[in-house]
Formats: structure tokens, sequence, C-alpha cells
């Protein structure tokens, strides 16, 4: 196979596989009609709420914005019911606490996305798929 | 038609309605029933096939095969991709029903009473009822999500075979199916805390040949189900058009 087509063969072959994957995890709703599931991006501020409900858990974090002003971020996550057999409780995250949030974006441009990982003060990860 | 003919033609009628109108009556369980389970392959507790998490990379699993449709729904299948649909009704918490509801990433616990195996299925708080009392398939039952079901023992695998389909469930994503469909589901043990569940779709309408494909779950002792209310705080939606989105309006305040 000539380089390039094996990069593009490999590449395929990567979407295939996080669509599988995507769909498999995903019974609830398709994530890639409203997130953008090839792009990564982070925000720092503290938990203001944090919604341990189903379908899936919300994580609400205000952060500066450019202007300097809070802006209020939604990060959705799994089901407390996924996330409660893999390490997370309902007391993971709690207001006031200082976290780093990498997430996909919403594709609309909004303030909030699909929860990836929150990196706490201490050092602690809390990842979508089970708490370290 | 002959006074007399009509007469035995209303009889047999009237027989034929009582006879599908009749309820299979349960039998009270005996002693001797619930040590009949205990010689059955254990299907009880807690089951989820195994998962990678939103977002990371699994290993890379052989694709599911593809129904194969008759010229009629290949045509119809082509009609509804068309109108490119973000997503599914699942989107707004409506349950996906059968077969669907075998393949979420979510757990099922089974029980097994005499005459009966229930399946407690977690995402959106589904249940199905198998009955293996002996009773027959109705032969047209309403159309419900979940069918209606029998099973009946072959050595170690429970055969389950349901009919009986709301228009609103599909075989797959824009795949409709026809009032023929039958789902049959074979369950077997491979392995103390494995099962393999093999699911043969029949649809002479839609299908070409049966459409077969195979889910492995693992057992977890150590879970319970949980509650799953689709409805608690749902904030994805689909609309009339098709357009999925989320709702980012400011969430419920908490005492």
């Amino acid at each position: 196979m000539r380089p390039i087509a094996r990069t593009a063969g490999r590449a395929l072959l990567v979407t295939a596989m996080m669509c599988g994957v995507a769909t498999r995890a995903w019974s609830h709703h398709a994530a890639a009609p409203v997130f953008d599931m090839n792009a990564e991006k982070s925000v720092t501020g503290v938990v203001k709420q944090v919604d341990w409900t189903n379908p899936h858990i919300w994580i609400w974090l205000d952060a500066p914005n450019a202007s300097g002003q809070v802006e209020t971020w939604g990060f959705e996550g799994m089901s407390p019911n996924f996330l409660a057999r893999r390490g997370w409780t309902r007391t993971s995250l709690l207001p006031g606490m200082r976290i780093t949030v990498t997430f996909r974006p919403l594709r609309d441009g909004k303030a909030g996305g699909m929860f990836m990982t929150g990196k706490l003060a201490d050092g602690k990860v809390l990842t979508s798929t089970g708490a370290e | 038609m002959k006074h007399s003919t009509r007469i035995v033609w209303l009889l047999v009628t009237g027989l034929a309605v009582s006879a599908a109108a009749q309820e299979w009556k349960t039998k009270p369980p005996a002693a001797a029933d619930w040590a009949a389970l205990a010689k059955l392959p254990d299907l009880t507790g807690v089951w989820e096939a195994p998962t990678v998490g939103r977002g990371g990379r699994g290993p890379a699993a052989a694709p599911p095969p593809v129904p194969q449709l008759t010229p009629a729904y290949a045509a119809k299948k082509r009609e509804l991709d068309a109108r490119n649909f973000d997503d599914t009704e699942a989107a707004n918490c409506l349950p996906t029903g059968m077969p669907a509801i075998m393949g979420h990433p979510y757990p099922y616990e089974f029980l097994m009473t005499p005459g009966k195996v229930t399946i407690v299925t977690e995402a959106y708080m589904q249940v199905r009822h198998i009955y293996t009392d002996g009773r027959p398939l109705p032969a047209d039952p309403d159309p419900t999500f979940n069918g209606t079901s029998i099973g009946r023992w072959d050595g170690d695998t429970l055969v389950a075979e349901t009919i009986g389909f709301s228009p609103l469930t599909t075989i797959a994503r824009n795949t409709p199916h026809s009032d023929r469909m039958r789902v049959t589901e074979r369950f077997r043990l491979t392995a103390p805390d494995t099962m393999s569940i093999e699911t043969t779709v029949i649809d002479p309408a839609v299908l070409v040949k049966p459409w077969t494909t195979t889910r492995t779950l693992a057992r977890h002792r150590e879970w319970t189900i949980r509650e799953y209310i689709c409805e608690e705080n749902n904030r994805n939606f689909l609309d009339g058009q098709g357009k999925a989105g989320v709702k980012l309006d400011a969430p419920a305040k908490k005492e």
C-alpha cells in the first residue's frame, strides 16, 4: 500500500472505531450532532452546581470570560448509574471546588460541552469513564 | 349459504373468538416448580455488556452484520436516510423497544421464577416478560414496544420468541419493521459469569434473510440495578425537523 493510502486507511479505521465506541457508550442520544467530537477545549473555574441526575449528570461551572465577566458553563457527563459503578459519587464534585474541565465543545458555540476530564486543585482527575 | 351451514360457521367462529379471548391462567407454583428452577442454568443477576467510556477508545470490534433489505424496504430506508435526522426519539426519552432494547450500554437484571423469566432493563426502566409456562404466543397481540414473548429451554439455552411490535420501534436505524417481524433470542451461559445472546430477526416483508447478531454480557454480582428516570433532567432533544440540540437554560436551583 502506498503511504498516503495507508494513512487514509488508518484514519478511516480510527474514525470507524470512534464511531463504534460512541454508539456503544451512548444509548440515550447521539453525541456527534451536538458536540464536536474532534475538538477538545478546556476551561478553569469554580463548580457552581452538580446535577447528579439521569439521563446525564450536569456540571455547572463559573469561569471568567475574555472581558472578565463570570460566565456559567454547562457540561454534560455520563449518567449517575454509569459513573457510580466506576468510582464517582454524588459528592465527587461539590460547589466551590476549583477545577479545570476538558470537553468536546457544543457545535452551536454556546458555553458548554461534553465533559471529558476534570482536574481538581489537589491533582485528582475525574474522567468521563471513571474516577482515579 | 344454507341455514345449517351458517349455524356451523357461526359456532366455529364463536369458538375461535372465545379461544382467542381466553386468557392463560397461571398455575400457582408448587414446591416442585421452585425445585425445578434450581436445575436450570442460572441466568439471574445483573449483567452488562463490556463498554468503554464516552470519547474513549476501545478495542476494535468486528462490525455487526447489516440487515439485508427487500427492495421495497431498501427504498424506504433511502427515503428516511435522506431526511438526514440527527438522532432518534430516544433523545426525547422515548424507549427504544425491541430489538434495540437489548443493545444498551446499561445493565439488565434477569429474574427467574416458576414459568417466567423477567428482564429488567435499567435504561428507561423497562421490563420484558418471557413466559416459560408452556403458553402459546397469542395469535394477534396488541403491538407493544417490547412485544409479547414466550420462552422454552432447549438444553442449556433459553430460547425466547417475540412478536407484536409497535410501529414506533425499528429493526435498525431508519429501518421500520412490518407486522410480521419475529425475534428469536438464544440466551446461554458460555462461562460462569458470561452470557451470550444470539438474536435473530425475521421479517419477510423487510428482510431478504434472517438477521442474526450476537452480544456478550458479563455478570456483576456486586451490582444492583439503579433507577433511571429519563425525564428527570433531560436536556437533549430532537425537534420535529430532525434537528438535535441541548437545552442550556439555567439549572433548577438546589436547596
